[in-house]
């Protein structure tokens, strides 16, 4: 049984989103002045025309701040409006309000910036040339490397690229704020953490949190775009409403969005990797150039979890990986589904990929032999349990036919000239927790209702992954509910507060494990009313189905007159739960520790084809066998395994985010950010989950599902590479993504590329 | 000026600029389930039913629907209804932004093709955006309702 309500007002565009709330009565809308190069020193900002544009223009810039104008937490970097230099092309430098939107727009042009211009860095490996550094660098290490490389039959370096990537959640970012009666800051914000956007309004405004009210409602998409940089936004709302005394919107369009915003990280990376003559992997070496953008922002959490991800789904005994935070002048890269582990499975299948062409042991013998198994410790010292590595990739070259379909595939290239096909594997071993330690907890506040109907309050943000459908669902197996009497409310910092962001994957895990702690509570009080009603002890009280049950027999009792009972004696039918991952250590000075909950595996494999004249090329099928533990609802999980696929192909593939060298965003609209579409998609799609599995960790034995199969996008890489191979043998292989159909004809002519 | 146009069969008159795109005239007259994605006429999320042809509203001047019908996701309640079970039991409501222009452009799509090939779904929706469910469930829900159609 599934409670769509929710889910149906969305499809009949009935939900309202930021831009879509009724406006309270006065409300201004703000507009942004974005700086228009990358990086200079304020000399000053004049206001004189823009005001001049329409009576109702004010102008706010950075010195109107009344409390700390810096948001940034994990490093003070961040001002809210910059005082004395600008450091991106289309960094916020001033806020414009106004009666109505275009008013708004027209007079943030308006605005001039006078500034000294200032030398731009936009290449990572610059950035460390010149030691610019966000923080400092990362390295985790275990056994020798260099001795190993000794002892190894193959011993392989490359250099890896890979670009960044835009979000395009389909609803922009925005935020409307309020000051209410009292001084108390009101806002609703398209935001993953509506209580780190409360943090940073407090701050930036000089008020205690508990002046300050963030509500988030269902966003229109989100994927880490909205998990640190809504605090912008938001901050920018409320200071807009502190300083006119009105409401105030601010909803971005597409251009200032992409423009302004964080994307996914850039990097650049080093591998070195050395085998022995069966293809056992001995050593790797790694050091990723992040490309961090220009302020610090997640950088150092999204680095934990490349430098925490190094050696793939592999069991690996040398490692030496090192993680650099480059500072340039770029929008500040931010969090992005699947937050830097992405960009480290890229790098190890390249190593993968390059070893396999020096050795000529096929790709998929050398990922085989040395995936993880059960009891194998991590080159960070995390003892792996209930490992599933090598149940989901054998399942997959089962289901595929792996070696027949090699060999198909070469007897079609035998024949085929201008169209060579290609098929390519990736196994993935995915962490779940936050990297940050302290960020795996969760609160829920359950109240049950006179009438029996039950209300949940989570840090959980609705963003299109059906949490509040999960955590539901939690709810109603745990107290013995209908779904249907079950509503779970949107997130205010009123009802839970400190919460994380929804993001890391672990939303319905963490804030599940809160709901469900909050009702097992409700329930153990009303076990006892119940008891005491039907002449039983609580052990043998069970509810099931809005029903009580004693000794597993269905009683008179129902959920409803137990609820009226249990409130005219007086018991509390409100509960708080609040959940911290057990288990969790991470030492950072030794780089040991065990950072994650549990593990996701599975494999994917994609077939693709090449046509060899013009470098353009189809998706023929994927298939995918998937760790999803026992699954709260399948319809929702295959989802978010569809939709992760898609945007971890665009990445591989399709999306080529650019900015010039001066730093200029060159692809800042969709029409110039190209995302897949309906037609880019394999043909075929088959998805299979393994069999259910313990997990403690979770709900009922769930797994989390929103990151990890963003990674079997990387497959469609390779599989095209290694058509594009086919149809050119002597092409110069390059590691870069996105792959595409420019740079495959590039292979094709043999370029460098 | 001021244009003259009927709103899921309602009439009304509305002022504007001459300027104006059709999705920012009509969310401003409070038919806010009419979004707006891209603003260039490339994701498909602000499509309405001009005289019943599916059109990226955000590209139109709101002058050039002076005089015409307009169908917004509201004026097709009952079929919306009915689609948005199918998307949901695929696993591809998901964050829903896009799915009033989505559902709009398939119940154009259902009046203009008669039993559409795989293919030819692909074709039409290209235009549409999604950035959650990877499309699939997409397609799932719109073969499914299609075949329930001639049930």
């Amino acid at each position: 049984m599934k409670n769509i309500a929710e889910s149906a007002l969305n499809v009949r565009g009935q939900t309202q989103y930021i831009d879509d709330l009724p406006e309270p009565a006065g409300c201004l809308q703000a507009a942004v002045r974005l700086s228009d190069s990358a990086h200079g020193r304020i000399i000053a900002i004049k206001t004189d025309k823009a005001l001049a544009l329409d009576p109702s223009v004010q102008v706010i810039t950075g010195k109107d701040v009344p409390g700390v104008n810096q948001i940034g937490f994990n490093k003070p970097d961040e001002p809210l409006l910059p005082e004395h230099e600008w450091e991106y092309w289309g960094q916020p430098v001033a806020l414009v309000l106004a009666k109505n939107r275009e008013t708004a727009r027209a007079a943030a042009k308006l605005v001039e910036i006078e500034g000294e211009e200032l030398p731009v860095v936009t290449d990572p490996r610059e950035a460390a040339r010149n030691s610019d550094f966000i923080l400092p660098s990362r390295t985790i290490q275990c056994g020798d490397t260099e001795e190993a490389f000794k002892h190894c039959a193959y011993v392989i370096e490359g250099r890896v690229e890979s670009g960044g990537q835009e979000h395009v959640y389909l609803e922009t970012q925005g935020a409307m704020a309020e000051v209410r009666e009292g001084g108390k800051v009101f806002v609703i914000s398209s935001t993953q953490g509506p209580s780190g956007v409360q943090r940073a309004i407090a701050q930036s405004l000089g008020l205690p949190m508990n002046m300050v009210e963030v509500e988030a409602r269902r966003l229109g998409g989100a994927f880490g775009g909205k998990e640190d940089q809504a605090a912008t936004w938001a901050s920018l709302a409320a200071l807009g409403a502190w300083i006119s005394k009105k409401p105030v919107k601010l909803y971005l369009n597409r251009h200032e969005d992409m423009r302004a915003t964080g994307k996914r990280h850039p990097y650049s990376s080093d591998f070195k990797i050395g085998a022995a003559q069966d293809g056992t992997i001995l050593a790797f070496e790694a050091d990723y150039y992040q490309n961090s953008g220009s302020t610090c922002d997640l950088s150092p959490a999204i680095l934990a979890r490349t430098v925490l991800h190094a050696t793939g789904a592999y069991k690996i005994p040398n490692v030496r990986v090192t993680g650099y935070m480059c500072k340039t002048n770029l929008p500040s890269f931010t969090a992005f589904r699947g937050f830097g582990a992405p960009q480290a499975f890229f790098v190890i299948e390249s190593a993968i990929d390059a070893l396999s062409q020096a050795s000529g042991i096929p790709v998929v013998e050398i990922q085989k032999k040395n995936l993880y198994r059960e009891g194998d410790s991590t080159y960070f010292g995390m003892e792996m349990e209930r490992v599933r590595a090598h149940e989901a990739f054998d399942r997959l070259l089962e289901k595929t036919q792996w070696h027949s379909l090699q060999a198909e595939i070469s007897d079609f290239n035998h024949k085929s000239r201008t169209v060579k096909k290609g098929a390519a594997i990736i196994p993935v071993c995915f962490g779940i927790s936050f990297t940050k330690l302290p960020m795996n907890q969760a609160g829920a506040l359950v109240h049950v209702y006179v009438d029996g109907s039950v209300l949940v309050s989570t840090g959980a943000i609705e963003m299109g992954q059906q949490v509040s459908r999960k955590i539901a669902t939690v709810v109603s197996e745990t107290l013995g509910v209908p779904l249907e009497n079950i509503r779970v409310e949107r997130t205010t910092t009123l009802t839970v507060a400190n919460t994380v962001p929804t993001a890391a994957s672990t939303g319905s895990d963490l804030n599940g494990m809160a709901a469900r702690i909050a009702c097992l509570e409700i329930k153990k009080r009303l076990a006892g009313k119940a008891g005491e009603l039907l002449g039983a002890s609580p052990e043998v009280v069970r509810f099931e189905n809005g029903m009580i049950f004693k000794n597993d027999e269905k009683t008179e009792l129902s959920w409803k007159d137990l609820i009226v009972k249990a409130n005219e004696a007086r018991i509390d039918l409100s509960a708080h739960g609040f959940y911290a991952t057990p288990d969790l250590f991470y030492d950072m000075k030794a780089e040991r520790g065990k950072p994650f909950a549990y593990h996701v595996y599975g494999a994917a494999a994609v077939v693709a084809t090449v046509d060899t004249m013009r470098g353009t090329y189809d998706l023929e099928s994927v298939s995918i066998v998937h760790d999803i533990g026992h699954s709260l609802d399948i319809s929702v999980d295959r989802g978010q395994i569809e939709g992760a696929l898609a945007q971890g192909l665009g990445w591989s593939l399709l999306e080529d985010l650019r900015f010039g060298t001066d730093g200029k965003p060159m692809s800042d609209t969709l029409s110039t950010y190209k995302v897949p579409d309906i037609s880019f998609m394999p043909r075929t799609m088959d998805i299979e989950f393994l069999p259910e599995i313990e997990n403690p960790a979770t709900p009922f034995n769930s797994k989390a599902v929103g990151e990890p199969p963003l990674q079997y996008g990387i497959a469609g890489y390779f599989a095209i590479l290694n058509a594009l191979r086919a149809a050119n043998p002597a092409g110069k292989t390059f590691y870069s993504i996105p792959l595409t159909p420019e740079k495959a004809a590039g292979f094709l002519d043999g370029a460098e590329v | 000026m001021t244009i003259s146009l009927k709103v899921n069969g309602k009439p009304i008159k509305v002022a504007c600029n001459p300027g104006d795109v059709l999705t920012d005239v009509l969310r401003n007259a409070g038919f806010v389930e009419v979004k707006k994605g891209c603003g260039t006429g490339n994701c498909g999320i602000c499509t309405v039913l001009l005289d019943g042809v599916p059109v990226p509203s955000c590209s139109l001047i709101a002058g050039r629907a002076d005089g015409h019908e307009i169908t917004t996701i509201r004026g097709v309640e009952a079929e919306a209804k009915e689609f948005a079970d199918f998307l949901v039991a695929e696993g591809a409501d998901q964050c829903g932004f896009c799915s009033p222009g989505f559902t709009l452009n398939v119940l154009a799509m259902k009046k203009e093709l008669k039993s559409p090939s795989v293919d030819e779904i692909k074709h039409y929706m290209a235009g549409n955006l999604c950035r959650c469910t990877g499309y699939e469930g997409q397609l799932r829900a719109v073969v499914k309702y299609l075949e329930a159609q001639h049930e």
